[in-house]
C-alpha cells in the first residue's frame, strides 16, 4: 500500500486502504423474472408495470403492459390469470390481484383516449393474418408495432372472434371489445372482412402473395356429444346460442334448459341463460371442484342459481310429459395427465332423470383443420406447428385456438405475440429463435418480507345478484383508485429493482453508488458481506463467488 | 414501504477496518452524516475508535479526540467548554463509546458529566461485551449469553443503564437500531437540537462476538426490536417515556437463534428468558402509561 504521509498532524482519510481485498463474494445486481411473468400467457413485465401504478404513474403503466398485451382492459376482465395462481405473495398473506390492476390500467386507457405510436420506421414485408380473434390481432399489432404490412382477413362481419361472439356481455362489455380493436387498427392495419380463405388453395395463394402467413382462424365448430341428435328441435348449439344473444337476438327455447360441459363456455351459456329468464341446470362428468371453468366462473353462476349436477353424465333423452326427459347415471371422474383428458366409470346403481326442454351441449370447440387437409400438417385435432410456431410450410405460421389445445383468451394473445416475433425474424431472413422460456424464475425465499407488512387484499365489488339477472351489465366492477394504489403496493416486485436505495443505505462501506436507473458496486471497497443482498426487498441482488483472480 | 431517508454527506469514509457486515460501521455512518461536519468526536477505546481510525488514516471527516476507556464523558465535557470559551457553542461534541467504556468502565465519568447536565451527544454502541478485546463479558452482557469469560452462559442479568441514566433526570436519552435507520436519523436530529447530556444507546449486534452471520446484523438487530428484547424508545427529562415501536410481535425465540451465544440453551432456558424480556416490556409499558405529559 502507498500511504502518503500528510505533513500536518491531520490525517488523510482512509480510502487509501483498498478493502475489496478482504472479500470473497461480491454482490451482482440482476433483473429476474418473478413468477406471474412466467406465468403469464404473454410474459408481462407485471412487477414494473404494478410499480407504476403504484407511483400513480398509470399511463407509464399502460406503456409497459401494451408491450406484451394491447389488451390490458379486456385481459383484466376475463384473463384465467395464471399469474395470480404463481404469484409469490400467496405464501406471505394473499395472491396480489394482478388482473384487477390490469383492468384498472385497460379502462384508463381507453377513457383518456391513449393511443399506440405508430412505428418509427415502416418497412416493406407484407404479412397476411388470417383470423381477427385474439391470436390474430395480437400478431397483427406486434408486427404493425415493427413496421411490417399487415392484412387481417375475417370471416365475420366485425372483428373480435371469441371476443366478440362468445364471450357475454356481463363478463365482457363489447365497446371494451370494439374500443381495444380499433386501436390496434388504427395502426395501420388493413383489415378485410367478410372475406373467408376458403381452402388449402386459397391459403397458397395467398402464402405467394405475401412475405408470410399467420392463420389464426380459432376453433369455432362444437364438439359434438356421441348419440345426440343434433338434428332435433331442443338441441341448440352452444356457439349459436352466444353468438346469437351477444347479438342481442337470442335463440327461442324452452323453459328448462340443461348445459353440458363445466368449461368456460358451458358457465357462460348457463350464465347468459339465467339472464334470459330460463332455469338453467348444468350436467358436468367433472366433480364440482374438478370443473375447468374458472372458479369465480362457477361461484358467480351459484350465486345466479343455476343448479349444478356435477360428476354425472347423461345416457339417453327421451320425450316426456311437457318436454324431455334425460336418463342420467353418476360417474367416477378420473383426470388424465395431459389437459382435457380424463376416463370416467358410471356408477351403475346412481341413475337419475332430468327433465328440461332443451339441451345445450356446450363441451368445447374443435378447430377446423379439415379445410387446410393436404396443404398444412396436423396434430391431433389441431395444426401442427413446431417450438416457435412454424407450420409445415415455409412461411405459414399458426396459432391460437386452431393450432394448440391452450383455449384461454390471453394464450391466444401470448401465441400471436410469440408467432409475430418469429415472422419478424422470418421475413427479414434472421434465424428462428430457440423457444420462449423465460427461465428460472425469483423464489419467495428471496424476499425480504419485513419491508411488506401484511396486508388484506383489496379485490373488485361485484354487483349484486338480483341487479345481474336484469340485464348483461358487467358483474365485475373497477377498483377504486385508492384500492388500485394500495393493491399495486401490496405487489413484492419479484426480481425487479424499486430503486429504493436500500442496498445503499444499509452498506456499511458506502460500497454502493447510486447511478441513474441503477446502482453499481465499487469493488475496491465492498467486503463482501451480503448486507445489500439481505436488506433488498426484491431479491434484486445475489452474491456471486469472486475469486478476484 | 417506507424508504430510507438521510443525505450521505461523506462524512463517514470507506477503507475503514469493520469487520465487513458490522453494524457499527452502518450506524456509524448514519450518525455521522446526520449530525454534519460542525462537530468534535470525542471516542474511547472500543471498535469504534478502531472503525475511525489510528494515525495516519481517518474514516471520520470531523476531528476525532481518542482518549481514555474510563474517561469519554469527561474529556467530551473538557472539549465542549474549551469550545464554549471559544465562542463555539454551537458545534456538536459527540461521544462514542462501547458498552464496556460506558456500563463499566466509564460509568462514573458519564454519570458525573450526566450530573452537571454536561451539552454533550454521548452514543453508546452496546454490543453486550468486551466485542474488540476478543469476547469477555461485561456489565452489559445479558443473561444466559456466553463470551468468553462466561463460557457456560452468563449468570446475571444485563445492567439497565436506561434506568441508570433516567434517573439522572437529563434531557435526553433513547435507544437506536440499525434496523430502524430512518428512527435512528430521527433521534440522533432530536438530540442534536437539545442543549444538555443527551445519550443515545445503539444495539449493535457483534459478528463475532454474537455468532452472527455476515450478512445478518440488521436481521438480527430487527428481530431483537420485534421481540421486544431491545425496545426502541425515548426518555424526555428522565420522566417522560415514549416507545418507538410499541408492538411486540414476534417471541424471543427468533431472535436467539440468529445467534450462537444462545445456541446451548434449552427450552427451559428459553422460556425463561422470554419471561424476563415479558417482564421488562411490562415494566416499560407501565413506565410509558405513567410519564407526565410530555414536552411540546
Amino acid at each position: 500500500m502507498n500511504v502518503q504521509q500528510s505533513p500536518l498532524w491531520t490525517t488523510q482519510t482512509s480510502g487509501a486502504r483498498l478493502t475489496g481485498t478482504w472479500r470473497s463474494a461480491l454482490p451482482d445486481y440482476r433483473f429476474t423474472p418473478s413468477p406471474c411473468l412466467a406465468a403469464c400467457p404473454v410474459n408481462g413485465r407485471i412487477a414494473e408495470w404494478i410499480g407504476k401504478i403504484g407511483k400513480e404513474d398509470i399511463r407509464g403503466a399502460w406503456e409497459t403492459l401494451i408491450d406484451n398485451n394491447p389488451f390490458p382492459a379486456i385481459a383484466g376482465r376475463i384473463c384465467h390469470h395464471p399469474c395470480q395462481s404463481a404469484c409469490n405473495r400467496q405464501y406471505h398473506d394473499e395472491t396480489v390481484s394482478i388482473c384487477a390492476l390490469e383492468r384498472y390500467v385497460g379502462d384508463a386507457a381507453l377513457a383518456e383516449g391513449w393511443r399506440f405510436d405508430k412505428p418509427a420506421k415502416e418497412r416493406g414485408e407484407r404479412i397476411a393474418i388470417i383470423g381477427g380473434g385474439p391470436a390474430g390481432l395480437s400478431a397483427a399489432y406486434q408486427l404493425r408495432r415493427r413496421g411490417f404490412q399487415v392484412t387481417l382477413f375475417d370471416a365475420k362481419p366485425k372483428l373480435g372472434g371469441l371476443l366478440r361472439y362468445g364471450i357475454p356481455d356481463y363478463r365482457l362489455d363489447k365497446n371494451i371489445v370494439d374500443g381495444e380493436i380499433e386501436r390496434i387498427v388504427d395502426l395501420g392495419v388493413e383489415v378485410r372482412l367478410k372475406a373467408e380463405i376458403a381452402d388449402a388453395a386459397a391459403l397458397k395463394k395467398l402464402r405467394d402473395a405475401y412475405d408470410a402467413v399467420y392463420l389464426a382462424t380459432g376453433a369455432s365448430s362444437s364438439k359434438k356429444l356421441p348419440g345426440l341428435d343434433y338434428g332435433a328441435p331442443w338441441v341448440v348449439d352452444s356457439a349459436d346460442f352466444l353468438a346469437a344473444a351477444n347479438a342481442g337476438n337470442p335463440v327461442a327455447t324452452g323453459e328448462r334448459l340443461v348445459v353440458i360441459g363445466g368449461g368456460s363456455a358451458a358457465m357462460d351459456v348457463a350464465r347468459t341463460a339465467r339472464r334470459l329468464g330460463k332455469r338453467v341446470t348444468v350436467l358436468s362428468l367433472e366433480p364440482e371442484d374438478k370443473l375447468p371453468a374458472q372458479r369465480v366462473e362457477v361461484d358467480e353462476a351459484i350465486e345466479e342459481d343455476v343448479v349444478f349436477v356435477c360428476g354425472a353424465m347423461m345416457r339417453a333423452v327421451r320425450p316426456a310429459a311437457g318436454g324431455l326427459a334425460l336418463d342420467c347415471v353418476r360417474v367416477e371422474f378420473t383426470p388424465g395427465k395431459k389437459r382435457g383428458e380424463f376416463a370416467i366409470t358410471p356408477l351403475e346403481n346412481a341413475t337419475f332423470t332430468l327433465e328440461a326442454d332443451a339441451i345445450i351441449p356446450s363441451i368445447g370447440q374443435n378447430a377446423d383443420i379439415e379445410r387446410w387437409r393436404g396443404l398444412l400438417g396436423v396434430a391431433g385435432p389441431v395444426i401442427g406447428t413446431d417450438g416457435v410456431w412454424r407450420t409445415s410450410v415455409a412461411g405459414i405460421f399458426a396459432g391460437g385456438d386452431v393450432a394448440s389445445m391452450d383455449r384461454f383468451v390471453t394464450q391466444a394473445v401470448g401465441m400471436g405475440k410469440e408467432a409475430a416475433v418469429e415472422i419478424a425474424r422470418f421475413v427479414m431472413g434472421e434465424t428462428a429463435g430457440s423457444g420462449f422460456d423465460v427461465g428460472p424464475t425469483l423464489s419467495f425465499l428471496e424476499i425480504n418480507t419485513h419491508y411488506y407488512p401484511k396486508a388484506a387484499r383489496n379485490s373488485p365489488a361485484t354487483v349484486a345478484v338480483g341487479e345481474r339477472l336484469k340485464g348483461f351489465g358487467e358483474v365485475q366492477e373497477r377498483l377504486a383508485t385508492a384500492a388500485a394504489l394500495a393493491e399495486a403496493r401490496r405487489c413484492f416486485s419479484c426480481g425487479n429493482c424499486i430503486f429504493c436505495d436500500n442496498c445503499f443505505f444499509y452498506c456499511p462501506d458506502m460500497a454502493i453508488t447510486k447511478l441513474e436507473g441503477g446502482y453499481e458496486v465499487k469493488s475496491d471497497y465492498c467486503k463482501g458481506c451480503g448486507l445489500c443482498v439481505e436488506e433488498c426487498p426484491t431479491g434484486s441482488v445475489r452474491m456471486r463467488e469472486d475469486t478476484q483472480g | 414501504m417506507e424508504l430510507i431517508s438521510y443525505q450521505d454527506e461523506g462524512q463517514f469514509v470507506s477503507g475503514h477496518v469493520a469487520c465487513g457486515g458490522c453494524a457499527e460501521a452502518l450506524a456509524m455512518r448514519v450518525i455521522l452524516n446526520t449530525v454534519g461536519s460542525d462537530a468534535i468526536g470525542v471516542v474511547s477505546p472500543s471498535c469504534s475508535a478502531v472503525i475511525c481510525g489510528g494515525y495516519p488514516m481517518s474514516a471520520v471527516k470531523i476531528p476525532m479526540f481518542h482518549t481514555t476507556l474510563e474517561s469519554a464523558a469527561a474529556s467530551a465535557s473538557g472539549v465542549k467548554r474549551a469550545l464554549v470559551a471559544q465562542n463555539k457553542p454551537d458545534t456538536t461534541v459527540l461521544c462514542f463509546a462501547g458498552d464496556g467504556g460506558t456500563y463499566d468502565i466509564g460509568l462514573q465519568a458519564l454519570s458525573s458529566a450526566a450530573e452537571r447536565n454536561e451539552d454533550i451527544l454521548y452514543i453508546c454502541f452496546d454490543n453486550e461485551g468486551y466485542m474488540n478485546t476478543g469476547g469477555q463479558k461485561s456489565s452489559s452482557t445479558p443473561l444466559d449469553a456466553i463470551t468468553g469469560s462466561t463460557p457456560s452462559g452468563k449468570t446475571t442479568r444485563k445492567k439497565n443503564l436506561i434506568e441508570i441514566l433516567a434517573a439522572h433526570r437529563i434531557p435526553y436519552i433513547a435507544t437506536a437500531s440499525p434496523s430502524h435507520i430512518n428512527d435512528m436519523r430521527a433521534k440522533i436530529e432530536k438530540a442534536k437540537a437539545i442543549r444538555g447530556t443527551k445519550v443515545i444507546i445503539v444495539l449493535i449486534p457483534c459478528l463475532p462476538g454474537w455468532g452472527v452471520a455476515d450478512n445478518a446484523a440488521v436481521r438480527t438487530a430487527r428481530k431483537a426490536v420485534e421481540a421486544g428484547v431491545f425496545p426502541l424508545l425515548e426518555i424526555e427529562d428522565g420522566v417522560n417515556y415514549r416507545l418507538n415501536v410499541s408492538e411486540k410481535g414476534d417471541s424471543i425465540e427468533s431472535y436467539l437463534k440468529e445467534q450462537k451465544r444462545y445456541r446451548h440453551l434449552d427450552a427451559e432456558h428459553i422460556a425463561r428468558l422470554q419471561a424476563e424480556s415479558d417482564f421488562q416490556w411490562r415494566r416499560l409499558q407501565q413506565r410509558v402509561a405513567d410519564s407526565p405529559e410530555r414536552r411540546s
